[in-house]
Parts: C-alpha cells; sequence; structure tokens
C-alpha cells in the first residue's frame, strides 16, 4: 500500500513497491460545476484499506468510479490494471456491496447469494452460495425472503453475494451500517481473514473505531481531495506541523518534568494528576532524549505512551485544517 | 470456493428472467392487469348470451375499442416500463450490473420476459374472447382470431420495447407511456392519417392483415409495411436500451 500525505498538506509521502490492485491516477469527477472528486491519485495492494471523510466528501463517488458505475472526467482509475467503466468481464474479479440497503426483497437470503453465483458463471452455484453464507453467518436464515430480514441481516447478504465468486478486489461502501456490535465484530474480523488471505479490501466508514479495528492502512478523502493515505500511525508522524503529545509517568514526574523542558526538542510540559504531558515537534529526538532525561534526572520510567496516535486524532486533524 | 466458467448466455438469460418475472409479479397492479385483461372475455360471454356473433361486431366493439385501445397498451407499457424501473428507483440494478454479462443479454431478458408476460395476459385474453364470440363464424371466426392475436403480438412487443428503453432515460416511462397511448395513438392518429407510419396501433393492426383482412376501416398499412415498421421499431429500442445500459451511471452519493 502506498502511504502518502497530500503535498499541499504535509509534503510528505512514503511509497511502496508492491504492484497496486486498485489504482487511480489523477482521477476526477465533476458534475457540471460541481466537483466531487478533485485529483485523486493513490494505489492499493492487498490487505484491507478504510476509505474515511465526513459527508459530502466524495467517498460514495469514488467508490462507484472504482466499480465502473462513474466514468473519471478526468484521469484514469483502474483495476487489476484495467478499467473497469463499460467492461462487464471486471466484475469477475470484484465484489461491490452497494451503500443502498435495498435488495431484492422477494428472493430468500440463499437465492440472492445463488443469483450472483449464477451470473458469475460458476460452476457450483449451490455450493459457493452455502460457503458464502456461511461466512456471513447467516445459514439460519438463509431460506427467508430477505424482505423480512433485518438492516444487519440486509447487510450480511449483501457481503455474502459479493463474496460468492471468490473476487481478488472487494469494494465496500459503509458495510457496518445497521449491524449490531456483535454482527460489527464478525463482520470486521471477516474484512481482516478476507485481506489475510490477498484479498484487496477498501471499505468506507465514517466510524473511526470500525477502521481502527479492521486495520491501520486509511484513504482520508475531505472535499473530494485525497487528504492522506497509508498507515494512520505514519501519517502522525508525518504531521510536523502539530506537536506530538505524550503521557509520561514517572517515579517523580516534577524533577523529569523540569530536566525536559531543558530540551528545544520538548515545546512544553503539563504536569497533571496522572503524570506529565509532553509536546513536542520531533517525536523520533524526543524517544532519543526521554531515557537519557530520565537517567540523568535520577527518575525511573514507568509508562511513555503517545497520546494522540489514535484514527481519531489523525483524522480530526485532516478533516479540520 | 466454486470453479468459475465463462458465464453462459443461457444461463444469465433464464436467472435474470427468473427475477425479472418474480418482480412483476410480486406487484399489485400486475393483479389489476389480470383483472382487466378478463374485461374483453367477460364482454364475450355476454355478446355470445345475447346471440350477437358475427366476426365484425365482436372486432370492432370488443377487440378494437377495449383490447386494441386500452387492454394491449397498457398491459404492455406497465410491463415494459416496469422490466427495470423498479431496480433502478431502488437501486437493486447494480446487484444485476455488477455481473461480467453482456449488457445485451441483460435487455434481451428483461424485454422477452415482459413480452411474454405482456403477451400471455392480452393474447389469452383475446383468444379466450374471439373463442367464446366468434366460433359461430366458422373459419372466418377462426382467423379473425389468429388475426387478432397477431395484432396483439405485434403491438405489445412495440410497446414493450419501446418502454423499457424509455425507462432507461426516464423515472416518469409510464406516464409518458399512457400520455403517448392517449393523447399519439388515441387522438391524433386518428385525426392526422398521415402518422400511420409513425403508430403502434396501425403496426400492430396492419400486421394482422398477413392472416385476416379485420373489419376495421382505419387499417393503413400493408402486413409488409407494419411488419417492416414494427421490427425496425423493436430492434432499434433494444438496440437503444443496450447502448443505454452500457453506459449506466449511479450517482455519487451524498458522501
Amino acid at each position: 500500500m502506498t502511504a502518502q500525505v497530500d503535498p499541499e498538506v504535509n509534503g510528505l509521502q512514503v511509497r511502496s513497491e508492491v504492484a497496486p490492485a486498485i489504482e487511480l491516477v489523477h482521477a476526477a469527477r465533476w458534475y457540471g460545476n460541481v466537483v466531487a472528486v478533485n485529483d485523486v491519485s493513490f494505489s492499493l495492494g492487498a490487505g484491507v484499506t478504510g476509505l474515511l471523510g465526513p459527508n459530502g466528501a466524495g467517498k460514495t463517488t469514488l467508490l462507484h468510479m472504482l466499480a465502473g458505475f462513474l466514468a473519471p472526467s478526468a484521469g484514469s482509475v483502474h483495476i487489476l490494471g484495467r478499467s473497469p467503466h463499460r467492461d462487464p468481464s471486471v466484475y469477475r474479479q470484484i465484489g461491490l456491496v452497494p451503500e443502498r440497503e435495498a435488495v431484492y426483497p422477494f428472493l430468500t437470503g440463499r437465492d440472492y447469494v445463488k443469483f450472483n453465483a449464477r451470473l458469475q458463471g460458476l460452476r457450483d452455484p449451490d455450493g459457493a452460495a452455502r460457503a458464502a453464507i456461511a461466512r456471513v453467518g447467516l445459514e439460519d436464515s438463509m431460506d427467508r425472503q430477505i424482505g423480512t430480514y433485518s438492516k444487519g441481516m440486509r447487510q450480511r447478504v449483501k457481503v455474502a453475494g459479493s463474496l460468492v465468486h471468490d473476487p481478488q478486489v472487494l469494494l465496500l461502501d459503509e458495510p457496518f451500517n445497521g449491524m449490531d456490535p456483535r454482527q460489527r465484530i464478525a463482520m470486521m474480523d471477516l474484512l481482516g481473514v478476507l485481506a489475510d488471505e490477498g484479498r484487496t479490501i477498501l471499505f468506507s466508514s465514517h466510524i473511526l473505531e470500525e477502521v481502527e479495528r479492521v486495520g491501520t492502512e486509511i484513504l482520508v478523502v475531505v472535499a473530494g481531495r485525497l487528504a492522506a493515505s497509508g498507515d494512520f500511525r505514519a501519517i502522525r508522524a508525518l504531521m510536523t506541523d502539530r506537536p506530538h503529545n505524550i503521557s509520561i509517568r514517572s517515579s517523580d514526574d516534577r524533577r523529569l518534568a523540569t530536566t525536559l523542558m531543558a530540551d528545544p526538542a520538548v515545546f512544553a510540559v503539563e504536569l497533571t494528576p496522572a503524570g506529565l504531558c509532553v509536546q513536542t515537534a520531533q517525536l523520533g529526538a524526543f524517544r532519543r532524549l526521554i531515557a537519557g532525561a530520565s537517567r540523568a534526572a535520577g527518575v525511573r520510567l514507568l509508562e511513555v505512551t503517545p497520546a494522540d496516535e489514535s484514527l481519531e486524532s489523525v483524522f480530526d486533524y485532516l478533516v479540520r485544517r | 470456493m466454486s470453479e468459475v466458467a465463462p458465464v453462459g448466455l443461457i444461463a444469465a438469460f433464464m436467472e435474470i428472467s427468473r427475477v425479472t418475472l418474480r418482480q412483476l409479479l410480486g406487484r399489485r397492479r400486475t393483479l389489476l392487469l389480470i383483472l382487466l385483461s378478463a374485461l374483453p372475455v367477460l364482454l364475450a360471454v355476454a355478446f355470445r348470451a345475447a346471440g350477437e356473433t358475427e366476426v365484425e361486431r365482436f372486432t370492432r366493439r370488443i377487440f378494437d375499442t377495449i383490447t386494441m385501445t386500452i387492454l394491449m397498451p397498457l398491459v404492455a407499457i406497465l410491463f415494459g416500463s416496469g422490466a427495470f424501473g423498479a431496480e433502478i428507483d431502488d437501486g437493486t440494478v447494480v446487484y444485476l450490473l455488477a455481473k461480467p454479462v453482456p449488457r445485451w443479454i441483460v435487455i434481451a431478458a428483461k424485454a422477452i420476459t415482459a413480452l411474454a408476460m405482456a403477451i400471455l395476459l392480452t393474447g389469452s385474453s383475446t383468444v379466450l374472447a374471439g373463442i367464446i364470440d366468434m366460433a359461430p363464424a366458422g373459419s372466418d371466426g377462426v382467423s379473425a382470431t389468429m388475426a387478432q392475436l397477431l395484432a396483439v403480438v405485434v403491438g405489445s412487443a412495440c410497446y414493450v420495447s419501446l418502454f423499457l428503453a424509455v425507462s432507461l432515460f426516464t423515472r416518469r416511462a409510464l406516464v409518458l407511456g399512457i400520455g403517448y397511448m392517449l393523447v399519439w395513438e388515441g387522438a391524433l392518429s386518428f385525426m392526422l392519417p398521415g402518422i400511420a407510419n409513425l403508430s403502434i396501433r396501425q403496426y400492430a393492426l396492419g400486421a394482422s392483415t398477413a392472416v385476416y383482412k379485420l373489419p376495421l376501416q382505419e387499417v393503413r398499412l400493408s402486413a409488409e409495411t407494419a411488419l417492416l415498421l414494427a421490427g425496425v421499431l423493436v430492434v432499434s429500442a433494444l438496440v437503444l436500451a443496450t447502448w443505454k445500459l452500457m453506459r449506466f451511471e449511479l450517482p455519487g452519493g451524498s458522501d
């Protein structure tokens, strides 16, 4: 997976050499004067990636472009080296879970998944449907009409339908919508397993905890532009214009604070009942500094924890800029 | 997971037809159409009971007034515009289009299923009513019934194809279809004989003369011309529908 931050945001990027399953190059999509996606470039290899962004950021537009249902107004979109637009044969390798909830209500779950299997030309649609339904844990309800399903069950049967032909690339638009906590965890685990099997999985979500649980790779879209992509912890490390907050507990917080304040790598030190909260712009320098500083002060370190390396912190920073 | 084979065109056709059939049958309006299609049969029974069994009387009062003017166009427009309509409205068309199936197969399966349903309803009504009321007329009655069935088949094929294609361009295909039926076919084609070449009703009635010359003065096209124009309309509409489906785009959504 390519890890990068929009050069206009931070001017920093890190690239890998893995051949991409998904590749966008300067892709844009506009409707009249409205720009939905603007000059987005990224590439993804095997693994699971969360597509994040506030409402209206362009996540669904991006997914529809990747799924071949929207032509880019500019730039290019490739799935496994081919343009998905107007090429139905590419769907042998793509599984798509759209955001819209509707699924043929008059079909049973089993019939719906078999419908997908037959249109994919599988030699054993019954067996493939049973296996896909088992993966999403819907065996007990597979002979009920989808119209009687809860929202979460409909999401799961959509995922089963998208998985039935064992696609290399899975595109999921808000796949956890309507699921209860137990179903969410099961689906997150399933995405992890599918990614471990070598698939490329891109899912959109507006719930950060979901993305954080499934993996660390993210794409952040803000106002149609790709604000950042890659491991969110790596992205956080690249945000040099924002001080890192580090929580420290030690045997003598006040003495350690005095020592740390003498170092130019440290912006500020706050003494709190829970310990020290240190701000630094240079995380690497601080990591090297802290051990020596504690020794010099004769203080024993009990805990050193990055306080703002969560996905929420990264997302909040990128969206608010 | 299962082994993948080239998608069998016949298997894909059958699967899409099966789902389309269930979509169309599951609608309340289909029940209303079934009731409407019983009307010519009930009237034929009434005519027969009253001793009015002439080919001309039946053709004018039941076939022309009810079957050709209301029943056949309405059934075919509803099935044609409904073959895709609901799927596009509720987004389920994605499940159909995100498959390695040629788009012309999707269109062919939808059109043939809708046409089969339209012919099943209107055609069976026409044949049954014809047999009931025109049987005493002997071979003329049988020939007239076959000619009426041919008119229904040709007219239904034109309406289904045209409004299936229209439904891929606008969500108002049903309204446009009923407007066409009432304004163009119901009024203008009577007042302006010159537009016979642009009237599905004229294609259907003209085609029927290949079997039997129905006692209707307004038949303005020969069988050959009518069948040719109907064929051009059906093929053009289906090609246009395939072209549109190949370019089908989903909206970007709110996020």
